[in-house]
């Protein structure tokens, strides 16, 4: 049915810290283009997916195929398939000793030996797109935390990622910052990124998501597109959870 | 989440000026200003023996700064290797750095300048000074080491995940991430420990090194002085110690820049 071959190919992945397994045989494969959203109560272990993609965590078991490489086999150089896969954070941890600009040219000047000029260029068009021109010469604790997330949004993108991870990149946010942050986000979907969103956002999620990925204690509970998820869950937990936040 | 606010307590060395101080009396100006008047007042009113004395020293004072900046850079370099040991994964890396910080912590200063001067020189033939370098970089690169363990470890954790996703490897997110922001945490200890290795080259005086107190002693037991010398020389140091502060409050303060909103 589907020609394309995904991007991102998880397969029977187990993770456990400790005793706690906090992914319990988890699949799920994402397309070039697609938006995947990924809900779930707190300690459900999307974050830990997520986080599985570019292995800040590494997985017990399983396989996860990124761009065609599997990440966990030593024989491919996991640096040069984390510069394919951008990474947004909940707390932004941008560069705290580099200034805006800095922190989006850091890694291309020094990874993809980019000239400093044209790197900076780079950089202006895509603080230009999150709207953040203004503050190019300005330090992380001189912005808000809703300018910081554009700025790190940007910053990941400044290695021209194939795909976008996002781990709840609003949760640490003012509930008036959200909204930016969003947007921008947004922007990015309507141009053709591939993202995997970790969020509460529902909104997001309905407008945006392509698929939705429900987890419950590890698990992968239901895959829906977001209308059938929001609108006809056929789970019970995923009902409950609806009911819960809506 | 944040660990931004952690602040490395180093009970040795002088203090540094609190640069938020901004009244007239400071507990630094105060001892410098007043060192500084009664050098002035012995030297003008008392000539015989104060200005012989201080026309003594300035060899001393050279090679007192000579063996202090060549032992805190070697420290330096020693103690970065060590404190990047102490948090490596690699576990003979690890043990080789505490042990080292262990057995050099264990053992007075003062008796570890007098192994490598005389035990170890029975071996291999140093120069007096570079004996005395040696030793004190040695001891204080293990202090060094747990003050650099330290300041990384004060760094979110955060700083070296976001690092990791832009495809940067484990050295350079340390190089190009973590140590640019943990010198800041770092040098207020660094400074700290500067300020104490240079007292205590004092010490190599008992080796053959002519530091200030050596050049001091030898006024002293030619003269008789003892009380006018010594007087002279604490005075010195006291001078040399609180410039020192004062320059690292400052380099302090600038490093922070991007800390100010």
């Amino acid at each position: 049915m589907n020609a394309v071959n995904p991007i991102i190919t998880i397969r029977n992945v187990n993770k456990f810290f400790g005793n706690f397994q906090a992914l319990d045989d988890v699949s799920l494969s994402v397309d070039p283009g697609e938006k995947v959203v990924v809900l779930g109560p707190s300690g459900s272990g999307k974050s830990t997916l997520l986080r599985t993609i570019n292995q800040l965590e590494k997985i017990s078991s399983g396989s996860i195929v990124v761009d065609g490489q599997e990440i966990s086999d030593p024989k491919n150089d996991i640096n040069r398939i984390r510069e394919e896969v951008g990474m947004v954070f909940q707390s932004f941890n941008l560069f705290r000793h580099k200034t805006v600009l800095e922190n989006l040219t850091l890694a291309p000047i020094k990874l993809k030996k980019e000239p400093e000029k044209e790197a900076e260029k780079r950089a202006m068009a895509l603080l230009d797109k999150v709207g953040m021109v203004d503050k190019a010469g300005s330090y992380p604790v001189q912005l808000s935390g809703g300018q910081q997330q554009r700025v790190a949004i940007a910053r990941a993108l400044a290695m021209t990622p194939k795909i976008m991870l996002f781990d709840e990149p609003t949760s640490a946010l003012d509930p008036e910052m959200i909204g930016e942050v969003l947007e921008v986000m947004v922007t990015l979907a309507r141009e053709g990124m591939t993202m995997v969103v970790v969020t509460h956002e529902m909104g997001f999620a309905r407008e945006v998501g392509d698929k939705v990925v429900f987890m419950d204690e590890g698990k992968i509970v239901e895959i829906a597109p977001p209308d059938q998820f929001f609108d006809h869950p056929e789970n019970e937990r995923t009902r409950t959870f609806l009911e819960q936040i809506l | 989440m944040s660990k931004k606010n952690v602040v490395i307590e180093v009970g040795d060395g002088a203090a540094i000026p609190d640069p938020e101080d901004k009244g007239l009396f400071t507990a630094w100006r105060i001892s410098f200003f007043g060192t500084i008047a009664i050098i002035c007042y012995l030297i003008i009113a008392k000539p015989d023996p104060y200005l012989d004395i201080i026309k003594f020293l300035p060899d001393g004072i050279m090679v007192t700064f000579k063996v202090t900046f060549a032992s805190i850079g070697l420290a330096l370099v020693l103690g970065l290797i060590a404190g990047l040991g102490r948090i490596s994964k690699n576990r003979f890396f690890n043990l080789a750095a505490s042990t080292y910080i262990e057995v050099v912590r264990g053992i007075p200063l003062l008796v570890q300048l007098f192994y490598i001067y005389f035990a170890l020189g029975n071996l291999i033939r140093v120069p007096d000074m570079v004996a005395a370098i040696i030793a004190m970089g040695f001891c204080y690169g293990a202090y060094m080491g747990e003050v650099f363990r330290a300041g990384i470890n004060s760094i979110d954790d955060g700083q070296t995940e976001a690092s990791l996703s832009l495809g940067f490897n484990r050295s350079q997110t340390m190089r190009y991430v973590i140590l640019p922001q943990a010198w800041r945490t770092i040098l207020p200890p660094v400074g700290n420990e500067f300020i104490a290795l240079l007292k205590d080259t004092s010490l190599v005086s008992i080796l053959a090194v002519s530091d200030i107190l050596r050049r001091g002693r030898e006024f002293a037991s030619e003269s008789f002085l003892y009380f006018e010398t010594y007087t002279m020389i604490a005075l010195i140091y006291l001078m040399i110690t609180l410039v020192l502060s004062k320059l690292l409050s400052n380099m302090e303060n600038r490093l922070s820049h991007y800390e100010r909103r």
